[in-house]
């Protein structure tokens, strides 16, 4: 008897085996995935991209690399995307409005329609910060500093042409206020400009705020609803500041990927996007949480590409 | 957890100790390969830290990290190639020891000043690390600025021989640097309309390219070893230890220095060494050995940038602003594995930041073995492997270096042509140190300078924003000016002496190369000023300074090589251009250009057979030519193995593999 029993399991255990094996080498992906980051390692890019990984593993059991594609903004990789095998082997972030806004100004050596996104998966508001010992209690205070005397407030952004540049023109077009926008070459140097005291606010995002803690004060936040991990924070909607937004991240395949495995991408990062433990990760580190796939992202990167038009127009012509 | 017995229990279990070990061994391997860096080691091995526990897994990234600054040495001293640009200043005396058979004791040398940088960076990131954090805040775009420039005062002590073509060579690095999307501003400069180029110039390309290009051009241009052979001698390491511990002082500054210049996120490794290097240089009574092979330069630059490990991790843990682009890639790590760096960190009570640092101590302390011992290997090999193998070896390290940087070809090709401008600049008087120097340094004194230009406009105090409200800055602006005129200084002591003589022995001729160089950098230098006329004011700024510069020392130059007041006599420039140096070149470039479209594999074979030929002087027997056909297929081979499938680089898809 006992004997049957394990033989029993046995053949039930190999028929498991066999149909899981079976089903896994037949769905995408057939092997390990090369996910490449446009960006340096350790920016938000690369975190939600280390998120994604351990999730993809245990839906795929294929292997989810990391790579990082660094240079120009980004530009150095997006205008390499299409020269990929488009077998779904090789997978990249996108961020916006990078992407619209690179294209728009210059020629960064592709276009924005060149990209084959199939899916935008969370984005990092942007958030007005400030020093907590800074003199500015509200968004109000920055708008009459900046006001009675234009340029004399600094805000601080990572890059020329970038999110953080766009928030301060939206910003400034909104409330008639102005600001004297300094560059930095990443997240970091931006966020030692403040706590350093050299700019007097800062175009972040939630991240920041979330990562920087006691040492800084949001004064508010770009997003519809206040954001879960900061109630007290109000949107710039309430403020009566018509200004949502921030950088939104997804992924692109090369443009010789077939239908078919862009769709199934699609349906594995939206499974990786539902799942409550991702959710709660991400919200936790101040992300902001979206569902665009495949079949919704043209509409998506239409509305994208009219709402940065006016403002990249007036970004040239300071040039 | 967090008491301090189960700490440390932690930190030294046979597991973690284990990790340690590999990590360092790891790291070490892969800092000496060229191209190869810290951060790509810790970012492909991130995955596997997931299943480890937190302490263990950050405790072998830290061990990789370590290893691999660290392991920049190796190939800086024995084929005068940074692995990484933490390593630049190492070459400048390590590869001249190595060449007059001193190979051995600069490993060793490097080893244990490694491990003495590694551990006060290591004990300071332990005891001091909040305090030390206020650091990175006090330095802003302009201490950044004027660090830069304190980085470029250097040009004047790495052209002894004429300061002006050192710093033309220093515009030309900054006119390299300044190429690509300006960060300020945002305009597309100097890129010649090619998109690839929209990237700039990859510093770590370009240095493989300037130093070991030239290298590889003199290895095939006479028939000698390319080291001096040396006897088996064992690791010298009392020797070594006498020679340190003699200059103790230079090795505590350079440590010291390389810790705080590891604090500031930005700066990093190459400008700690760099500082420690010109430091050492200043105070030392041998100052005029520097740059040919003087224990105390290697000393120097090779404790601070293993100091920068601990340092950069200060930021890292307490501000949650990466020190350095390794730290990044490990606070990211931290972050997935539910570890927040930043102000809350050292509150919550967490122990694991703590066994982490420990980790760090042992695994800096476990490189002294480790070191030594590949550090043996890898010079009897470098020393004893002849010609026909170490050329198609080296030279396939470059390009296969160069590719792993970002998985491009365009940056392979860069680092050719980088070489082949290095080479023939060289040729004309005009040193590759400068230009890297130029290079390294360029984007941090730009924009630098800009931001402080622009919060000055704003706040209506453009001088007080550079200089007069800064009290940092006066600091590293005194330290520029006893570093620019002590050599003044020392010349007039020594013109007073009646030592300077020999100096003035004037050179009737022409300067024929000089004065072409400096005819091309004139053009050069207008083409920039020309360019700069379709740029914003804010990229436009940077670009008309040094175009300026450029036009005006180049001018002077021309009149110097005329009237002969250059003289040729700096790096590499005493090299025969032979046949074999042309074909070295084309071959190179040949390799650069086709493998994309051929396959890594292919072209590799086909072209280190090319070298081989090349490298060999006499004609070699069957046996040999086998064994040389062997060794090459291994060679090849095992590259290609240990990129594709342990690094995960994607290669190109030629025609065949």
């Amino acid at each position: 008897m006992f004997g049957t029993t394990k033989l029993r399991y046995f053949i039930a255990a190999a028929g498991a085996a066999l149909t899981f094996s079976g089903t896994a080498a037949m769905a995408y992906p057939d092997g390990p995935v090369n996910y490449i980051i446009p960006f340096n390692a350790g920016g938000e890019s690369d975190i939600t991209a280390r998120y994604q990984q351990p999730y993809f593993k245990e839906l795929t059991g294929q292997d989810l690399i990391v790579q990082y594609l660094p240079g120009a903004g980004g530009a150095q990789a997006w205008s390499g995307l299409n020269n990929h095998n488009g077998d779904g082997m090789t997978i990249m972030g996108t961020n916006l409005p990078h992407i619209i806004l690179q294209p728009m100004l210059q020629d960064p050596g592709y276009q924005t329609d060149d990209i084959s996104n199939v899916y935008m998966f969370h984005f990092t508001p942007d958030a007005l910060l400030v020093r907590k010992d800074s003199p500015f209690e509200t968004v109000q205070d920055v708008i009459d500093a900046a006001t009675q005397n234009p340029g004399s407030v600094i805000a601080g952004g990572t890059g020329t042409n970038s999110a953080n540049h766009v928030a301060n023109q939206v910003f400034m077009n909104e409330t008639g206020a102005m600001t004297t926008y300094i560059p930095y070459s990443g997240t970091g140097a931006t966020e030692s400009g403040l706590l350093g005291g050299e700019v007097d606010v800062l175009w972040g995002y939630t991240t920041v705020a979330a990562r920087q803690a006691d040492a800084v004060r949001m004064l508010a936040v770009a997003t519809e609803e206040r954001h879960p991990l900061f109630p007290d924070v109000p949107t710039f909607g309430e403020l009566g500041i018509n200004m949502v937004g921030g950088a939104y991240r997804g992924i692109a395949v090369p443009a010789s990927t077939p239908e078919e495995t862009k769709q199934e991408l699609s349906d594995l990062i939206g499974q990786i996007n539902a799942d409550p433990e991702f959710r709660k990760r991400m919200e936790d580190d101040g992300y902001a949480l979206i569902d665009v796939p495949y079949q919704e992202i043209e509409g998506f990167m239409d509305d994208r590409k009219a709402a940065y038009q006016a403002v990249s127009e007036q970004l040239q012509s300071q040039n | 957890m967090a008491d301090p017995i189960s700490i440390l229990m932690t930190a030294l279990s046979p597991i973690n100790i284990g990790l340690a070990l590999l990590g360092v061994l790891a790291g070490t391997v892969i800092g000496a390969l060229p191209g190869l860096s810290a951060t790509m080691a810790i970012a492909v091995l991130v995955p596997f830290t997931f299943v480890m526990d937190p302490a263990s897994g950050l405790i072998m990234l830290g061990a990789i990290y370590t290893g691999a600054i660290y392991g920049g040495a190796f190939a800086a001293i024995l084929v005068n190639t940074p692995g990484t640009p933490s390593a630049i200043a190492t070459t400048f005396d390590g590869f001249p020891m190595a060449k007059r058979g001193d190979g051995d004791l600069a490993v060793t040398l490097a080893t244990i000043a490694s491990v003495v940088g590694g551990l006060v960076g290591a004990i300071l990131l332990m005891t001091l690390s909040p305090k030390l954090a206020t650091l990175a805040l006090a330095f802003q775009s302009t201490e950044y600025f004027w660090l830069a420039i304190l980085g470029l005062t250097l040009i004047a002590t790495l052209s002894q021989g004429n300061v002006v073509k050192g710093m033309i060579g220093g515009m030309f690095g900054l006119f390299l640097s300044m190429i690509g999307v300006a960060v300020i501003g945002g305009d597309v400069r100097f890129t010649g309309g090619m998109p690839s180029m929209l990237g700039g110039i990859d510093i770590v390309a370009a240095l493989i390219g300037l130093y070991c290009i030239p290298v590889l051009i003199n290895m095939v241009a006479s028939a000698g070893q390319h080291l001096e052979p040396a006897p088996a001698r064992g690791f010298r390491f009392f020797e070594a230890l006498g020679i340190a511990l003699r200059d103790w002082v230079n090795l505590l500054r350079s440590s010291v220095i390389g810790t705080l210049v590891g604090i500031l996120p930005g700066a990093g490794g190459s400008i700690a060494s760099l500082i420690s290097y010109a430091e050492a240089r200043r105070s030392s009574p041998n100052a005029e050995n520097f740059g040919k092979g003087e224990p105390s330069g290697l000393l120097a630059t090779e404790s601070a940038n293993n100091a920068t490990v601990g340092g950069g991790f200060i930021p890292t843990l307490v501000l949650g602003i990466p020190g350095t682009p390794p730290d990044a890639v490990i606070m990211g790590a931290l972050m997935v594995q539910g570890i927040r760096t930043g102000p809350a960190l050292f509150q919550s009570g967490d122990g694991t930041v703590y066994i982490f640092m420990l980790g760090l101590l042992v695994a800096t302390l476990l490189m002294l073995p480790t070191g030594l011992i590949v550090g043996r290997y890898a010079f009897r090999f470098i020393a004893n492997v002849p010609k026909a193998m170490l050329v198609p070896l080296i030279a396939f390290m470059t390009i296969v270096g160069s590719f792993a940087i970002h998985a491009n070809p365009h940056d392979v090709l860069v680092m050719v042509v980088m070489g082949l401008v290095g080479w023939v600049a060289a040729r004309g008087g005009y040193g590759a140190s400068p230009i890297v120097l130029g290079l390294v340094l360029g984007q941090i004194a730009e924009q630098g300078f800009m931001r402080a230009w622009m919060i000055g406009g704003a706040r209506g105090d453009f001088m007080g924003q550079l200089l007069l409200n800064r009290p940092i800055s006066w600091g590293i602006v005194a330290l520029i000016t006893v570093t620019l005129c002590l050599p003044l200084l020392r010349r007039k002591r020594s013109e007073a002496l009646g030592t300077g003589g020999q100096a003035q022995v004037a050179r009737a001729r022409a300067d024929m190369p000089g004065l072409t160089g400096a005819v091309l950098f004139l053009f050069l230098g207008l083409w920039i000023l020309l360019q700069a006329q379709t740029l914003s004011t804010m990229a436009a700024a940077f670009p008309l300074a040094v175009g300026a510069a450029m036009v005006l020392l180049s001018a002077l130059q021309m009149l110097r090589s005329w009237r002969g007041g250059g003289e040729a006599g700096l790096e590499g420039a005493n090299d025969d251009a032979t046949g074999r140096g042309l074909v070295l070149a084309v071959t190179m470039l040949g390799w650069a250009l086709i493998f994309p479209h051929l396959g890594m594999f292919t072209t590799s074979l086909l072209a280190s057979a090319i070298l081989t030929m090349t490298g060999q002087f006499g004609r070699p027997g069957p046996r040999r030519l086998l064994a040389y056909g062997v060794g090459i297929l291994l060679m090849v081979s095992a590259f290609y193995l240990l990129m594709v499938r342990v690094l995960n680089i994607p290669m190109p898809v030629g025609i065949l593999p």
